[in-house]
């Protein structure tokens, strides 16, 4: 059952377009990531499903009803905001009760709910205190309560961690989503750091420029890219420039790199044509020391520079035509500076985009 | 696209907005529809009808225009013991001597007002403090007894005089007629520029200065090339302003008995006229005039600035300003120059405290300190009536004063609809509209036609259109006061309500308005202040029934009709005093909840 539908939802400001065609179905309980770069659309996005922003065009459905037009304090969707917007005039009791006072509860229901909520995110005993005297992660917890005790149907998180230290950063993000398992509330989670995408969601739309340009769960969109843009955003990657030699198999295209051969896939869909310049990309942690009888798909050459992170040996490795690539091989891995080396990536792990889609990505 | 059709557009405005809101919004826009809008169309209509080519011939004829010019410019008379130089101005009529006066004015204010803030904001030196303090004190208002004051100082017989002679210097000086106006109003007016051009000096980026000296360029230099250019739309809208309030000035033509400007000549004769149809079609088309040119002005100010920029007077300086040590010739400037031009300045605030407190004043200094002065006014049914009506007069305009301040600008400020800069346009407008012409135009309106003798007729009870009229010139003050303090409130406060439920009204009482109440009361007292001491409306319209006349129309009345000034001169001071005193609790009052010099612009 799909809780949150956007069809074909345009928003521009002035001569900015910051949604283009934005299509997304979120299904009910589920942890739903918005991801991408800063200023691609994503808190736009969530303004546009809360109600904050009309759309040009487009519909906008939240449990099957069309909102497109519906006004913010319509729609029983909770948002907490980047800056978790606490009135700074009332105590967190205040804070967290202002919804259920609009609903008209009881004074005897308030306090049971609030007490609910300040249970459920450890805030016992602060009900009394001001946002200003509250750390950094209580606010958020303050903002969380506020929208989670009106029992929302969806609540909409504009990068929660993103004015929290790092320390804190992972264990508020672990909170979040036994929070969300817990509850089962459908949630809709903005941010543009790609890890946390991948460590919380169920699944991830990822966002270009305004548009959604692929959305699955975190394995796929981290295996299998579909363009160009989300292969180099999705983690650290190597890009080289090759040529389109020929069509191997349905799936398989060999590939030529300043004379290096290559066997990779395009899982953008579509053929790629004989001669065609492509982008040939390729993680680091899918390169792996070559064994003697590896005969393709084989990357050559001299080690410049190994670094060791403690979980990787980062090796940075001259192929000799100009290009390098950077390898994350096992730290146990003995590599030195000025060795030959011999890598080798499995051609689905050699991912081929059009060299327009990189122009592209260039210029904006 | 069917987002610009006109249903999509009002599908986004009641997308924007609840009823409620909407209903405010419709109640401010109709009330400067009502006492604003149409009053000032009228004014450039209404006399139209009666307009002839006859009429027109008259503009060309004394009063309004004399040609040759009358009088002397220079009268240098023998005195046996000691020569008297009186420097007075021709007459050249009506029309050429309001437009000289206020254009000189400008001219002077704009020198001395720039080479003030100049000083202050760059230099460092043993008084500075004093010396902003002091420039704030010209701004006070002190409806016409501050150019008495001037005209004590500096006219027949006066001060000024009266000290050359004791100096024995053989020479006494005198300045009268237009030539004591353009002082008067030059002193009483720099503060204006000054204000102005030193708050947009202390918003210049102190980078961009030292960006400019990195590359070379470093004192007067740096500051005619980079600092000034940068504060220009201050110095434009501060001199922009005293051109329009030195043409509507009634007070320095009183004091130095100037009959033949625009002002007194609108004035007089709606005093003299004791129905509509009576009033000449002349002034009609003078305070028509008036009008025009300060519409033009705003369309100048539109088109180059905003009027936004008003709103967002001293700040105090964001950044740390960069002062220097002056040069021994700065120096002399600012203790020789300056300091004297500013101790001249602060004279009319002075003279109106002692004329107040003393018996007589005739020579150099007054004589018998006395506090019969306010005994007597608090004596005079006609001035206890009159401050009564002022005091409720203003309280009730300031009910409508919040309600519309608070409904515009919460909605320029968060409501992004076509037509809002409109709005903020026309609720802001009254800054720089000319009281007289509003005065002017609610007289035509509402006393002919089909509202003659009814309840609203300002000849049968001018009190309704007095009230209204105080609401929405005074408005602008609240209305920015509360604009800023909007702009503090992030706009994700609001959302956080209506994302939990609340509709639009809602978040705006129980949320904005709690946050923003400290500025919302101090724009309301600044706005209270100036409603007991407009002048323009309350004479106008005061005049017509004086016994629900305003205290401003009684001070007035004793400083002109037939008492002559004398010692009433001493009597109306004492009100002016006690206006003063609450103008400074007001402003204290401000300043502590504002945290920041509020400017008060609207002499
Ligand atoms: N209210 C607005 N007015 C004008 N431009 C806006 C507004 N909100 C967002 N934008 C523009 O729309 C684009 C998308 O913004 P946003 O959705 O905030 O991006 P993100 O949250 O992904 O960083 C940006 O180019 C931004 O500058
Ligand atoms: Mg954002």
């Amino acid at each position: 059952m799909d809780e949150v539908v956007l069809e074909n939802v345009d928003k521009a400001f002035g001569k900015v377009k910051a949604l283009d065609r934005v299509s997304i179905k979120v299904v009910r309980g589920e942890l739903f990531t918005i991801l991408g770069p800063s200023g691609c659309g994503k808190t736009t996005t969530l303004r546009v499903i809360a109600g904050f922003e009309i759309p040009d065009s487009g519909r906008v459905y939240i449990d099957g009803v069309d909102v497109t037009f519906k006004k913010p304090y319509e729609r029983s969707t909770a948002m907490v905001f980047q800056n978790y917007a606490l009135w700074p005039h009332m105590s967190v009791f205040d804070n967290i009760s202002y919804g259920l006072k609009l609903r008209g509860y009881s004074e005897a229901e308030i306090k049971r709910r609030v007490g609910w909520a300040l249970e459920l995110l450890d805030l016992k005993g602060l009900e009394k205190r001001y946002p200003l005297q509250l750390s950094g992660g209580q606010q958020q917890r303050v903002a969380l309560a506020r929208a989670l005790v009106v029992e929302p149907k969806v609540l909409l998180l504009d990068e929660p961690l993103s004015n929290l230290d790092a320390r804190l950063r992972l264990r508020v993000r672990e909170e979040i989503v036994s929070l969300q398992k817990k509850l089962g509330i459908t949630t809709i989670y903005v941010t543009h750091d790609q890890e946390e995408a991948m460590s919380i969601s169920d699944r991830i739309a990822v966002m270009d420029r305004g548009r959604v340009v692929q959305v699955g769960t975190p394995w796929e969109v981290y295996n299998k890219p579909v363009n160009y843009f989300v292969a180099t955003f999705m983690g650290r990657s190597n890009t080289l420039n090759g040529i389109v030699l020929e069509r191997v198999s349905e799936e398989l295209y060999e590939v030529d790199v300043k004379g290096l051969k290559l066997y990779g896939v395009a899982p953008g869909g579509g053929g790629l044509d004989r001669g065609l310049n492509v982008a040939v990309v390729i993680r680091p942690e899918s390169l792996r020391r070559a064994g003697e009888d590896e005969k393709v798909n084989i990357i050559e050459g001299f080690v410049r520079r190994v670094s060791l992170l403690g979980y990787t040996l980062q090796v940075r490795v001259d192929l000799g035509n100009g290009a390098s690539v950077t390898a994350y091989l096992p730290p146990k891995e003995s590599v030195e500076a000025g060795e030959r080396v011999r890598l080798y990536a499995s051609p689905e792990e050699v991912k081929l985009y059009p060299a327009g889609e990189v122009e592209e990505e260039m210029q904006a | 696209m069917a987002r610009n059709s006109i249903g999509a557009l009002l599908r986004r405005f009641f997308f924007l907005i609840d009823a409620p809101l909407a209903l405010l919004l419709a109640f401010t826009i109709t009330m400067f529809v009502l006492i604003l809008v149409i009053p000032l169309l009228t004014v450039f209509l209404g006399p139209s009808v009666k307009v002839s080519l006859e009429v027109l011939e008259g503009f060309r004829r004394y009063p309004y225009l004399a040609w040759p010019p009358l009088g002397e410019w220079v009268v240098v008379s023998d005195r046996g013991d000691y020569k008297l130089v009186i420097v007075r101005l021709k007459d050249l009529g009506v029309i050429p001597n309001t437009l000289i006066v206020a254009s000189t004015v400008t001219l002077l204010t704009t020198i001395v007002g720039v080479f003030m803030a100049s000083i202050v904001a760059r230099y460092d030196f043993p008084g500075r403090g004093l010396f902003r303090a002091l420039a704030v004190i010209p701004l006070l208002y002190t409806p016409f007894v501050n150019a008495f004051v001037l005209y004590k100082v500096f006219g027949d017989g006066g001060i000024l005089g009266q000290a050359m002679l004791s100096l024995g210097l053989g020479y006494s000086l005198e300045l009268t007629h237009l030539a004591g106006v353009i002082v008067a109003q030059t002193l009483m007016f720099w503060p204006i520029v000054y204000l102005n051009t030193l708050a947009s000096i202390l918003q210049v980026d102190p980078s961009l200065e030292e960006q400019a000296e990195n590359m070379g360029a470093r004192g007067l230099r740096l500051f005619t090339s980079v600092t000034l250019p940068l504060s220009l739309p201050g110095v434009l809208a501060g001199s922009g302003l005293v051109f329009l309030f030195s043409m509507e000035d009634l007070a320095a033509p009183l004091a130095f008995k100037v009959n033949n400007v625009v002002p007194i000549r609108i004035v007089s004769s709606i005093i003299g006229a004791r129905d509509i149809e009576l009033l000449s079609v002349e002034v009609a088309i003078l305070a028509g005039a008036l009008l025009l040119v300060a519409l033009t002005w705003l369309m100048v100010i539109r088109t180059y600035l905003s009027l936004r920029h008003y709103a967002m007077i001293v700040r105090g300086g964001r950044w740390q300003p960069r002062v220097f040590k002056p040069s021994p010739l700065m120096y002399a400037l600012i203790y020789l120059v300056a300091a004297p031009l500013l101790l001249i300045s602060i004279s009319p605030q002075v003279g109106v405290l002692t004329y107040a407190f003393s018996k007589s004043w005739l020579g150099v200094l007054p004589s018998g300190f006395t506090l019969d002065n306010f005994q007597y006014i608090f004596r005079d049914d006609m001035v206890v009536r009159a401050l009564r009506n002022s005091v409720m007069y203003s309280a009730i305009a300031l009910a409508f004063i919040v309600i519309m301040g608070v409904a515009s600008a919460y909605f320029v400020n968060r409501v992004r609809v076509v037509g809002v800069s409109l709005l903020d346009f026309l609720v802001m407008s009254p800054l720089v509209i000319p009281g007289l012409s509003i005065a002017m135009g609610l007289l035509l309106l509402y006393s002919s036609g089909p509202l003659k003798g009814t309840l609203i007729d300002p000849f049968s009870n001018p009190m309704i259109l007095i009230i209204l009229a105080y609401a929405i010139r005074k408005s602008p003050f609240t209305t920015r006061a509360v604009y800023a303090g909007l702009q503090q409130v992030h706009q994700a406060l609001e959302e956080a309500g209506m994302n939990l439920g609340a509709s639009r009204t809602r978040v705006l009482l129980g949320i904005v308005v709690p946050l923003i109440g400290l500025n919302v009361l101090a724009g309301a007292l600044i706005s209270f202040v100036y409603c007991m001491t407009e002048v323009s409306v309350s004479v106008v319209l005061g005049a017509l029934k004086p016994d629900q006349a305003p205290i401003t129309y009684v001070i007035f009345d004793y400083l002109t009709a037939g008492y002559g000034g004398g010692a009433y001169v001493h009597v109306a001071a004492a009100i002016v005093a006690l206006i003063l005193f609450v103008q400074i609790v007001a402003i204290f009052t401000t300043n502590y909840i504002l945290k920041y010099r509020y400017a008060f612009l609207g002499l």
